[in-house]
């Protein structure tokens, strides 16, 4: 009899196949059903000119000598200077402005342009001078008489600015991004050119929700962009692959995108992911995502082995309250067994190998959170959010596997229901504040057994103005529970009381009968004189039982974390910041001392 | 005699001093901008006036009143010194470095441009004044009751190229978070409130995708920002944070009950010749 995994063996081709047709099925579907933004007048400005500068802190682009500035209806504007403000979505052009275009030909001092009003402005330079002003882009019939922005033309103050972008040409989708052809990008002191750089300035941040894992250090390189779309090639470091390339390309509209990363580029171990979101109505949406694996050597060499996994979201918001449907699907060996593996149940046959692989786990739950519910009467400081969902797990790892190797169905079904009650921050006296939360939640499966998750939280906080001081105080119980019933000793069977594991050996396990609690002291200070300066702490202590085994479970029992976030200048914020450990896992101070630049 | 030739001398004096416009109306002969051209006769402003210019103006520098190599152009900042017979800029003070205005517009331009004024309202035209000033801006997020208290909450900012974790902001009680930041007046931006990444971003009160936050930096001493986040991306059930998702392991400690036997090799270990998806962390190791 042929068994399941030779069967998924030679069902290769269909299980190559059948990711990348969701994922094609998906962008169509994404890209088809979006109606295309409605043209604005310039949908676009191409400049070019001797000198083109971006100042990025500014959100600003100028040119100079000899700039000529087409939009995007095939006008021509030239003249001596260029200037736009991104963020203001106004250019300036000044200093011998031609007009020519359909219909026009002028002569001029400045032309201003005010997309976001539907307006230009003129001072023409022939006869007497006056102040035209153009609706849209009908040069035609100028209007002498209109009133205009008191600041139409004036140049914006950059007196001190660098240039972080020199170029020879730019091409400017308003609201939306600019790429500059021949750049030159200012970094660690010196102009690196490249041949293209997209710089993204819009309000729509789905142009930067990208498809990686999280990394140490991310570079990008923006190369190619329209006002939908934008491709990057990214320098990235992290923890598994250490540093390499990754490459991503973005599809984005005013609400739906669609994401899709390779990462690595450059390494064995791949990730191709897709992620799109779709807003099919202001009350439903969909979010799709999907991942192949690979161990693939090479760029574009064909994978020796691959995996895959898709989930699908599907939400809907009903008077502040939120449906969600999540389903997760795992596809392992797409291009079937690993040569020399041929017997799936013989977990022995490869390290590391676990028979659950053979199957395509599945899970999937509807959910549904309230919106926040204000009780009334007396207890109108107390809020509620209940919750609940229904939901099962078929084959899913650490679950359906056992079934299959021991009694127990492959299926599991579950449903819970719980909820938050928990108070505004109530002043208690002087700047002393009170908040608390107390939130519960009851898990039924259809093995037998309950699982009852508690958390309970107490704060207090306050302010000391004088001193520039922010300080609270928690204390925060929670438990997790799992009841069995008759079979609790059976499901948590005594455990030596002496664990050892590569971070040493502790003890204190042989009394836990799966009923867990956590008790944790949590203060935090944090001291700011200036809004150039804020120092953070924050001292937790744990009381955790089962004891934690570093490695296996628990947190540490007491960690310190240390912030300092000072301003070097106008635009650069430095943010240095590290935790403590005591000495859990060996660890004494947290692996990364974290520095970040930011505006 | 004396008291004759005093009063000649001073009438003298007088048409002297009339005769010269710096002394007679110095608030009317001059007026200080940036250039935007001197063309077809005329020189213009970035305020947008023309004014007449003599065929031959004395071009100098504005600092020394000697000659220049400047060339009046875009970008330039000049003085024009008129003729108030003629009405005409006879003299033009050119400068680099930014000037400051040494008179009003409205006693000196207006009378003097050849700008013809506007006289139709443009009710496309509105605005919010805002001279530029620092202003120290909190921003104050109430965070889902159910986030861990020791959450990391940051504001991710269009001005920042949508990092997520550019402002980070300080826990101050058991539901808030705070930051403040110096933002000059007129300063405008969307923001979202993040978790450190776009997966953990902050979702509408109806647990959907939300448009970012406008903000707008008013004329004003200090100014304070105020979010509600109902849920976040990653847990729009707001469950508690240490729930153990049933599809993940049967229990919620022990992912391998009913001994003897169970499974030999631990989940979530890697494939051969590939890792498992999602790739896997280091589960209560801290990093």
């Amino acid at each position: 009899m042929q068994d399941r995994a030779s069967r998924g063996a030679q069902g290769v081709t269909l299980h190559m196949r059948f990711p990348v047709v969701v994922a094609l099925l998906a962008t169509v579907a994404f890209a088809s059903v979006v109606i295309p933004a409605a043209a604005t007048a310039p949908a676009s400005l191409d400049i070019r000119a001797k000198n083109v500068d971006f100042f990025y802190n500014r959100f600003i682009v100028t040119a100079d000598t000899g700039v000529r500035v087409r939009l995007s209806d095939g006008t021509v504007i030239s003249g001596e200077t260029f200037t736009m403000d991104l963020k203001l979505n106004r250019y300036l052009i000044a200093g011998d402005v031609h007009i020519d275009g359909a219909g026009v030909h002028q002569v001029g001092a400045a032309f201003a342009g005010y997309p976001d009003l539907d307006r230009s402005y003129f001072l023409p330079a022939e006869g007497t001078p006056a102040r035209v002003t153009f609706r849209g882009m009908d040069w035609t019939h100028p209007d002498t008489t209109r009133e205009q922005p008191g600041d139409a033309f004036h140049f914006p103050d950059l007196t001190g600015e660098r240039s972080y972008i020199r170029a020879v040409g730019a091409r400017v989708v308003p609201r939306t991004e600019v790429m500059f052809d021949q750049a030159r990008v200012y970094t660690a002191g010196v102009y690196v050119p490249t041949p293209r750089y997209v710089v993204v300035f819009g309000t729509n941040s789905h142009f930067y929700e990208n498809a990686f894992p999280g990394g140490r250090f991310d570079v990008a390189l923006p190369f190619n962009g329209s006002a939908h779309s934008l491709s990057a090639l990214h320098l990235r470091n992290d923890q598994y692959n250490g540093s390499y390339l990754a490459f991503d390309q973005h599809f984005v509209w005013d609400q739906d995108w669609i994401a899709f990363g390779v990462d690595p580029l450059t390494q064995e171990q791949r990730e191709y992911n897709l992620i799109g979101y779709k807003r099919w109505t202001p009350h439903l949406e969909s979010r799709l995502f999907l991942q192949e694996s690979a161990a693939q050597p090479g760029i574009i060499n064909r994978p020796i082995n691959a995996a895959g996994y898709g989930q699908l979201q599907v939400s809907g918001g009903w008077h502040g309250s939120n449906f969600t449907y999540s389903q997760d699907n795992y596809y392992q060996y797409l291009l079937g067994l690993p040569k020399g593996l041929t017997d799936l149940n013989d977990f022995n046959y490869v390290i590391g190998y676990d028979p659950r692989w053979k199957e395509h786990p599945m899970d999937a739950s509807l959910s549904y959170a309230s919106g926040d519910i204000m009780l009334g009467g007396r207890l109108a400081w107390l809020h509620l959010r209940p919750r609940g969902g229904i939901g099962f797990a078929h084959d899913v790892y650490g679950e359906g596997g056992f079934p299959n190797e021991q009694p127990g169905p492959s299926t599991l079904y579950y449903h819970y229901a719980g909820g938050s009650l928990y108070t505004q921050p109530v002043r208690l006296f002087g700047s002393l504040q009170f908040t608390g939360l107390y939130d519960r939640q009851r898990t039924w499966f259809s093995v037998p057994h309950e699982t009852d998750l508690g958390d309970v939280r107490l704060t207090l906080s306050g302010t000391r103005q004088l001193q520039h001081l922010n300080y609270f105080v928690a204390y925060e119980v929670k438990t997790t529970d799992d009841y069995w019933g008759a079979q609790q000793l059976a499901a948590y069977p005594a455990n030596a009381d002496i664990v050892t594991t590569p971070y040493g050996t502790f003890s204190g396990q042989a009394a836990f009968r799966g009923l867990a609690t956590s008790r944790g002291y949590t203060g935090s200070a944090v001291y700011s004189p200036t809004a150039s300066f804020t120092f953070n702490t924050i001292l937790s202590r744990f009381y955790d039982t089962p004891a934690p085994v570093p490695g296996l479970f628990g947190q540490p029992p007491w960690q310190l974390t240390l912030d300092a976030r000072f301003r070097l200048s106008r635009q650069v914020q430095v943010d240095v910041g590290r935790q403590y450990f005591f000495n859990f896992a060996n660890e004494l101070w947290s692996p990364q001392f974290l520095i970040q630049f930011s505006p | 005699m004396i008291t004759r030739s005093l009063a000649a001398l001073a009438a003298s004096a007088l048409l002297a001093a009339l005769a010269l416009p710096t002394l007679a109306q110095s608030a009317l002969v001059q007026f200080t901008g940036q250039l935007l051209d001197v063309r077809g006769g005329y020189v213009y402003f970035t305020s947008g006036d023309a004014f007449k210019i003599a065929p031959a103006p004395k071009l100098a520098d504005y600092d020394t009143g000697g000659p220049t190599t400047l060339t009046p152009g875009p970008r330039v900042f000049a003085r024009a010194v008129f003729d108030p017979a003629t009405k005409s800029v006879i003299e033009l003070d050119l400068s680099r470095k930014r000037l400051a205005e040494d008179a009003s517009y409205a006693t000196v331009a207006a009378p003097l441009t050849a700008t013809k004024a506007t006289t139709v309202r443009a009710p496309e035209i509105v605005g919010q004044f805002a001279t530029g000033k620092e202003v120290a801006v909190a921003f104050v997020v109430t965070v889902p009751p159910t986030t861990p208290i020791n959450a990391q909450i940051y504001i991710s900012t269009d001005a920042s190229g949508w990092n997520p974790q550019a402002i980070k902001l300080d826990r101050i009680d058991g539901l808030r978070y705070r930051a403040v930041r110096r933002f000059a007046s007129g300063t405008k931006f969307a923001y979202r409130v993040t978790r450190g990444s776009w997966n953990t971003v902050e979702v509408g009160d109806d647990g959907l995708q939300a448009p970012p936050h406008e903000y707008f930096t008013k004329e004003v001493d200090a100014q304070e920002a105020r979010v509600t986040v109902f849920a976040w991306q990653d847990n729009r059930a707001n469950t508690p944070v240490q729930a153990a998702q049933p599809g993940a392991v049967p229990t919620p400690f022990n992912p391998n009950p009913f001994p003897p036997g169970g499974i030999a090799p631990p989940s979530r270990a890697t494939p051969p010749g590939g890792f498992p998806t999602p790739r896997p962390g280091l589960p209560n190791v801290p990093h």
